[in-house]
């Protein structure tokens, strides 16, 4: 994992940035779509879009006059190997927890 | 989006009371976990050590403690340091036994420190993966 993971994390951790991803996973969208979404200025969307692009998150696609925004599938590899990691750690944990029990309970 | 969170379940064929005491107890915490120095208090900063090192391996701050109901900590690991995470246990009694819910919340929150350590230590993902599963 490395420095780009960091900002992905970053991206990821606001929740008007997980509105925009659950948005961008439904469907491309320029910023004035995205923006319609909120009540928020074009310029404060456009800085969570900015954020979410450096984590690359999200990739953007100049079409004619328009770019459009799309979600980065493969940016969130690095996070769900994180997500992985803990999963496995308490599937771990727990499964010793239960042995414990188990054991010392019918004792 | 819930990304950042793992949920897990656990049924025990114990009560409730019984089950806290796996949860809290510093000679039970060992049997499964890591041993912690004392018994887990409200409010108290704690640190689960490993058995051979006797450094500390996971480490937070109780941040609740209802009992045999509920139990939260602020939760961070030894190899990434400046993570900020939190724990939520709850308990619920259920026919011939209890059912335990773990909540792990905040991983988005895993603090750049932890990757800058691993970039140091020029350790693949993978490698530091295999390296975890040691502990």
């Amino acid at each position: 994992m490395d420095a780009l993971a960091v900002k992905s994390f970053k991206a990821l951790g606001d929740p008007t940035r997980q509105q925009i991803l659950a948005l961008l996973a439904e469907q491309d969208m320029t910023i004035g779509q995205v923006v319609d979404h909120f009540d928020m200025t074009r310029a404060g969307v456009k800085k969570h879009m900015k954020l979410l692009e450096v984590g690359q998150l999200i990739t953007v696609k100049a079409e004619g006059r328009e770019r459009i925004n799309s979600l980065n599938r493969e940016g969130f590899k690095s996070i769900m190997q994180w997500i992985a990691y803990f999963d496995q750690f308490w599937d771990d944990k727990l499964d010793a927890l239960a042995s414990l029990v188990e054991q010392e309970e019918q004792k | 989006m819930n990304t950042s969170e793992i949920i897990k379940t656990v049924f025990l064929p114990v009560s409730a009371k019984v089950a806290w005491g796996y949860l809290t107890e510093a000679d039970k915490l060992a049997k499964w976990f890591h041993p912690p120095q004392q018994d887990l208090a409200d409010g108290q900063d704690y640190a689960l050590l490993g058995t051979d090192s006797g450094d500390k391996m996971c480490w937070g701050k109780v941040l609740k403690m209802d009992p045999y109901h509920a139990l939260s900590y602020s939760f961070a690991i030894k190899p990434f340091p400046d993570m900020d995470t939190e724990v939520h246990w709850t308990l619920d009694e259920i026919e011939g036994g209890t059912r335990i819910t773990m909540r792990h919340t905040g991983l988005e929150n895993v603090g750049a420190q932890s990757f800058g350590l691993s970039m140091a230590l020029d350790k693949g993902w993978d490698g530091h993966f295999a390296k975890l599963r040691d502990i």
